[in-house]
């Protein structure tokens, strides 16, 4: 063990806070209507790296934009020409405040689908340039399942930082990786107090960890969904759980994970643009040729490939599971259907097990 | 990720009309160089863009052997696909990304006997495998070549298939769905054709096909009475795809991107994905 912890209080954080604030792009979740977003921030006033969990949107816009410009171009009497697109203004050095374990986890997960074969280079260099920092949370809301999954939520090490608000008023701060450890050397933690393998801290992380392990409402053993959901490709229950669905494709849209694309071009007389932007396998059209012929022409087929893209799928492919439990879906469905019920339930269900 | 989105323009050099709903684009990339440097094999795919209108995915119809230009064999069938017929002429420009996708098992081809099956378009990938195959001629034994379409109208290539049948070597059998008063070739659906007509060899012979999807099952369960293993028999998949990449999610099939592990699967393989066709 080589654990170094910075310890601070309340106030000692806020003004490290401040500090990254001041000293580097900081993007926050801000609350807007009583619902998260994370953007750009220039004061601690004007955010909250604390948010409440349910963060309405994950941070993925951050890492993978809603809509990115693929390129313009004109096309007159003299020919076409084609330019590449401004720089990409998501590329600078940066810092994420207040990002969740899930959501920090999430992009681990999609570090997987960028990074095989065509490496995508955008994605890659917003991460290199990203310092995450972000503090555990301390209770489970009604639709988080994340330490049902396969990752170890209190090791993880998809955020830069770790921050630890003790039930003994104290805050523990942890470098999770290296990147972490030499952002945090120099001014931004003059004023806390530096231990190393300090058992006390390390006591009262674990009992922080505890009791917010301890809250979780949902609890599943996702081997037991893996296996379960993997042979009921046929099962006639698909349709019942996906017989509410309006297609809305909210899920996908706030999804950490979900990273479908399409590609569209807007195009004004002899100009034009072309788009990437979020698209989802609940879409009627994702699957739809040319000529009518669609794969996934009715509901339950679209529901079952979101099903199981994410629990049996990219676990194939990439080995993770491409859920990192975080219930942005389920708090976000306007007909309250439940990732969670469907995957724990379905296998069950079919009495496969 | 961007920029791999970013289409190289292509000029169109010749356009073929097929049939009523197919046309042939013959293209030659603008940039000096850019045609020596684009290698592809037969049964990748191209995006093409018709700028202003979107992107599809198809097929290269022609073969790598001749390369002064690539061929895509383009139906009618959707909204793009109407824009480049009513749009797109010799001397217009369109973009090209690619090549994409996996090819025919080449090696696995040599010294067998080979059975194309096309229907439709279906033969534009086929015939990229086929020029290949006959500019390495030497490399195959027998080879056969079954196509079909609805009407004598709707047949492709028609000048090639005249100058295949030119060559005592390839033996090529056509087939309309129904009679015709001016046609004096077979009448019948491609399955029941390959069954009647041709009668292969099974004994060292790989079979190729495509066509529309009622085509491919019936010829699948026709290959199937004939005695060819599943692993003989080689096809290339149409999914809707857009990136090309193995990233937008699109063209998956359980855990298989079909852009990058496909177009072409074996028989065999096909089995193994989730029933989703």
């Amino acid at each position: 063990m080589n654990t170094e912890i910075f310890v601070t209080d309340k106030a000692g954080l806020a003004t490290f806070y401040e500090a990254i604030i001041a000293k580097h792009e900081t993007y926050a979740p801000v609350e807007k209507f009583g619902k998260y977003e994370f953007k750009k921030v220039s004061a601690l006033s004007g955010c909250d790296p604390d948010a409440p969990i349910a963060t309405t949107m994950s941070a993925k816009p951050l890492f993978f934009p809603r809509s990115a410009k693929i390129m313009k171009y004109t096309a007159d009497a003299s020919g076409t020409k084609v330019s590449e697109t401004d720089e990409d203004p998501l590329s600078a050095q940066r810092v994420i405040l207040g990002m969740k374990h899930c959501d920090a986890r999430s992009l681990q997960v999609l570090d997987k689908v960028y990074n095989w074969d065509f490496i995508d280079t955008d994605y890659q260099k917003r991460r290199r340039n990203t310092v995450i920092i972000s503090a555990r949370c301390d209770k489970a809301d009604t639709h988080c399942f994340c330490t049902s999954l396969d990752y170890n939520v209190e090791r993880l090490d998809a955020m830069d930082v770790l921050i630890v608000n003790g039930a003994d008023g104290k805050v523990y701060i942890e470098p999770r990786t290296e990147k972490g450890k030499s952002f945090l050397e120099g001014d931004l933690t003059h004023h806390m107090t530096h231990v190393r393998d300090n058992e006390e801290a390390a006591k009262a992380m674990k009992k922080q960890y505890d009791a917010f392990a301890g809250s979780f409402r949902l609890n599943m053993d996702y081997k037991t969904v893996n296996e379960g959901l993997s042979k009921i490709f046929d099962s006639p229950q698909f349709e019942n759980v996906s017989d509410n669905c309006v297609g809305c494709n909210t899920c996908a849209f706030v999804c950490p994970t979900c990273h479908c694309f399409k590609i569209s071009d807007e195009k004004v007389k002899d100009t034009g643009v072309r788009y990437k932007s979020y698209d989802s396998c609940n879409n009627g059209y994702f699957t739809l040729m040319a000529g009518g012929h669609n794969p996934r022409p009715v509901k339950y087929r679209r529901w079952r490939q979101r099903a199981l893209h994410k629990f049996v799928y990219y676990k194939e492919r990439f080995g993770e599971n491409l859920c990192v439990g975080c219930g942005k879906c389920t708090r976000a469905c306007p007909v309250n259907i439940s990732i969670f019920e469907v995957v724990s339930t379905l296998p069950h269900i079919n009495n496969i097990q | 990720m961007e920029q791999l989105l970013v289409p190289m323009m292509c000029r169109i050099d010749k356009v073929i009309q097929e049939t009523p709903d197919i046309r042939t684009y013959r293209l030659k990339f603008k940039e000096e160089g850019m045609m020596d440097r684009f290698n592809w094999l037969p049964g990748q795919f191209v995006e093409f863009s018709l700028l202003g209108s979107g992107e599809c995915t198809f097929c290269i119809a022609s073969s790598s052997t001749r390369k002064e230009t690539f061929d895509c064999s383009i139906k009618r069938a959707g909204v793009v696909t109407a824009d480049i017929h009513t749009g797109l002429d010799e001397g217009d420009e369109v973009g090209i990304r690619g090549p994409y996708g996996n090819w025919f098992p080449l090696e696995d081809l040599k010294g067998k006997n080979l059975l194309f099956v096309g229907g439709g378009i279906g033969l534009a990938p086929l015939r990229s495998l086929i020029q290949y195959c006959i500019d390495n001629r030497k490399d195959y034994k027998d080879f056969t070549i079954l196509y079909g379409a609805r009407t004598s109208a709707d047949l492709c290539y028609k000048d090639e298939i005249a100058d295949w049948r030119k060559d005592p070597s390839l033996k090529v059998i056509l087939t309309i769905d129904k009679p015709e008063e001016t046609w004096k070739e077979n009448v019948g659906v491609v399955p029941k054709i390959l069954e009647e007509v041709v009668k292969p060899v099974v004994e060292n012979t790989k079979v190729i096909t495509c066509g529309p999807p009622i085509m491919i099952k019936y010829t699948l369960l026709s290959l199937d009475k004939l005695g060819f293993a599943p692993k003989d028999v080689i096809t290339t998949l149409e999914m809707k795809m857009q990136c090309g990449l193995g990233k937008c999610g699109r063209c998956n099939i359980g855990s298989t991107y079909v852009c990058k592990d496909g177009p072409v699967f074996t028989y065999e393989q096909l089995k193994k994905l989730p029933d989703e066709f």
